[in-house]
């Protein structure tokens, strides 16, 4: 063990300290605060809040790789994963936030006035929580693999372990400031790097001014060794796919159910408002710094490793190939590394680009602690949605309505275990790259969930039966089509996996409207509850009426 | 409790359902739009880029963040041309939630 791995340990153990200590501080006060009537947490950081617990191992650790490999095409994972939430903030936020239900199954339950619609919006969110955490796992997989310089499926059981116990610590999750603190800390690690390489490279701190040039001079370089180039538009994918994956992105950021419950911190429809704002600038800084550590990572190689004799390789190299992340091969045995011999994993790119450009064990460790923060915090979070969905919306209210407290909360802390443990064995040998795994379940709970959302908050006439109907059509679609083409080999319009989406959104749409139009309407009571969705909290729907609250002056 | 004229109350809806469709209508044309021509913005460069990976890496995501903020500012004045009160609104809210 080198004194990298100490540095970095030891700032992964110090970042986790401070989580923890924020968690302990702001528990002790809670007994004090619960009497201020509503304080309710300030839009700015309340949007810092949400852009800590939003970014995950996908955003940290996948993205910039996903961009470096893919070129332009990868590019969908930036626009998808930051649109969405203009989704989220015009039709979304503001009307869930009135209707006072966070959790999706507890709005579709309450909404449609169905128990039947409730627990099949339970098992759709642990169905995309499943797969989202997949993602995550992996992700602490790749940092610890790293870490121990072992294979990253080891590192991916360490990873498990650590994950449960932080899971079960409970309640940490929802506390505001701790999220602030994990923002902070993997902002600062993803920033730190590439204003040292964007220094080092073109004498300008400020990457994002900086790393235009240095696409278009990769164009040069792909160009003279007959590649297409870096920036030309669906080389690797097709147009089609690119706009599919692009709107699954966007739709399923609107839809998936452990960001939707971020809202239940804001304390009215304008504060949701603001909130998703100010989420989007702490979310943009990561996202419109991606394609940056994308350039100049792949500029390095191909500048500096590349052409280089095999055995006068750089150290950090062979710490990578022992994860097996990396592989370098002299195909043609002459003696010199080519860059066409590179094979990189996609989620190498931003752990390794630190050493590749030789920034120093300090700089290398707080990428590694930031990466944990994205991978873990994210993880808690998909936890409890799968918790709560299974403890409270199918175990409490369909199998023991008797159950006491001490056994939900038993049976909460049990399907945590076991989600947890069958991710992780899922995790030992991915089924496919972080940001691929990720895509799916936003596929998933674009296909299941936005219609439905969307219907129910903007249409009155929207009813269980269609609703029903329509989760169900559309998260069987969306499935089938990323088993189908993941393993099949299955393809419609040259749409792949990730893009499923596009189809089962369309169809949970139709089938939600049709069959709704098709059966009774909702009683009375619930469509005034929607046509109350229109206004702010001081103005009330009533028998055709709207009435306005006036302040008791 | 007041009634309020219902003209008035559509008006409000109208108006706010109006400002969305013209935002969601630029955030259509600035992520889908420049995808579906990208071939055709390759030829001038922004920012050290081509055109079309500006917009997707850059140009698309100011756009959003900048969409959120006139939606943030241009409701508040929405709300307060129609003697909305928030302080009213945070009363109201306070405490409605779902218990479990």
């Amino acid at each position: 063990m080198d004194a990298q791995f100490w540095v970095s340990l030891a700032l992964i153990l110090a970042s986790f300290a401070l989580y923890i200590g924020i968690a302990v501080y702001n528990r002790s006060r809670q007994t004090s605060d619960f009497y201020v009537a509503n304080r309710g947490v300030p839009p700015v950081w309340n949007g810092m809040a949400i852009a800590g617990d939003w970014m995950s191992a996908a955003s940290f650790i996948g993205m910039a790789g996903t961009v470096m490999i893919l070129g332009y095409d990868g590019l969908a994972y930036i626009m998808g994963w930051t649109g969405g939430y203009l989704l989220l903030t015009f039709l979304l936020a503001p009307q869930l936030r009135k209707y006072g239900r966070y959790t999706v199954p507890e709005f579709i339950g309450d909404r449609f006035d169905s128990h039947t619609a409730r627990i099949i919006a339970a098992v759709g969110t642990m169905i995309i929580s499943f797969v989202y955490i997949i993602g995550q796992l992996s992700g602490a997989g790749v940092v610890i693999g790293r870490l121990f310089e072992i294979n990253t499926a080891i590192g991916t059981i360490i990873g498990v372990i650590v994950i449960t116990i932080y899971a079960t610590f409970g309640g940490m999750k929802g506390i505001t400031w701790t999220q602030v603190a994990q923002y902070i800390v993997l902002i600062v690690a993803y920033l730190i790097p590439i204003i040292f390489i964007s220094l080092q490279m073109t004498g300008n701190p400020l990457p994002w001014m900086t790393y235009g040039e240095i696409v278009s001079k990769l164009g040069e370089l792909d160009r003279e060794l007959g590649l297409s180039e870096y920036f030309a538009p669906f080389k690797e994918t097709n147009k089609m796919q690119f706009v599919a994956l692009l709107f699954c992105l966007m739709a399923g950021t609107a839809a998936l159910p452990h960001v939707i419950v971020r809202f239940y911190t804001v304390s009215t429809m304008k504060a949701a408002r603001w909130s998703g704002a100010w989420a989007l600038v702490f979310i943009g800084l990561l996202y419109l710094s991606a394609p940056a550590y994308a350039a100049f990572s792949r500029f390095i190689l191909m500048t500096q490793v590349a052409g280089r004799p095999i055995d006068d390789l750089p150290a950090w190299t062979q710490s990578w190939i022992d994860t097996g992340l990396l592989q370098l091969i002299d195909t043609n045995g002459d003696g010199i590394l080519y860059w066409e011999e590179i094979v990189i994993s996609n989620d190498m790119v931003v752990m390794a680009t630190p050493e590749i450009a030789n920034l120093g064990v300090f700089v290398i460790g707080l990428v590694a602690a930031g990466a944990m923060a994205a991978a873990l915090s994210t993880a808690g979070g998909l936890l409890i949605a799968i918790s709560s969905s299974f403890a409270h919306d199918i175990y409490y209210r369909l199998i023991n309505p008797q159950a006491s407290d001490k056994k939900r909360l038993f049976v909460a802390r049990l399907s945590i275990a076991i989600a947890t443990i069958v991710a992780g064995l899922v995790a030992l040998d991915p089924p496919g790259v972080i940001t691929q795994i990720v895509a799916w379940a936003f596929s998933l709970a674009a296909g299941t969930f936005f219609p439905v959302l969307l219907l129910g908050v903007w249409w009155k006439r929207a009813n269980a039966k269609g609703a029903i109907a329509g989760m169900l059509s559309g998260l069987i679609i969306t499935l089938s089509y990323i088993i189908a083409a993941r393993y099949f080999g299955f393809s419609l319009f040259g749409v792949i996996d990730t893009g499923a989406g596009i189809f089962g959104v369309p169809v949970n749409l139709l089938v939600t409207y049709f069959v709704s139009k098709m059966t009774a309407e909702p009683s009375k009571k619930i469509q005034e509850e929607v046509m109350d969705l229109r206004y702010p909290e001081q103005m009330t729907y009533k028998d055709g009426e709207v009435w306005i609250h006036d302040s008791a002056k | 409790m007041r009634k309020m004229d219902k003209a008035v109350a559509d008006a409000y809806f109208r108006k706010r359902t109006r400002h969305i469709l013209i935002y969601l209508a630029i955030w259509f044309i600035v992520s889908f739009g420049v995808v579906l021509f990208a071939e055709h913005l390759t030829h001038f460069t922004f920012n050290g880029m081509p055109f079309h990976y500006f917009m997707g890496a850059q140009g698309s995501i100011l756009v959003f963040i900048l969409l959120l903020f006139v939606n943030a500012i241009v409701s508040d004045k929405v709300d307060k041309d129609f003697g909305i009160d928030e302080t009213e609104n945070k009363r109201i809210s306070a405490g409605k939630t779902l218990d479990h």
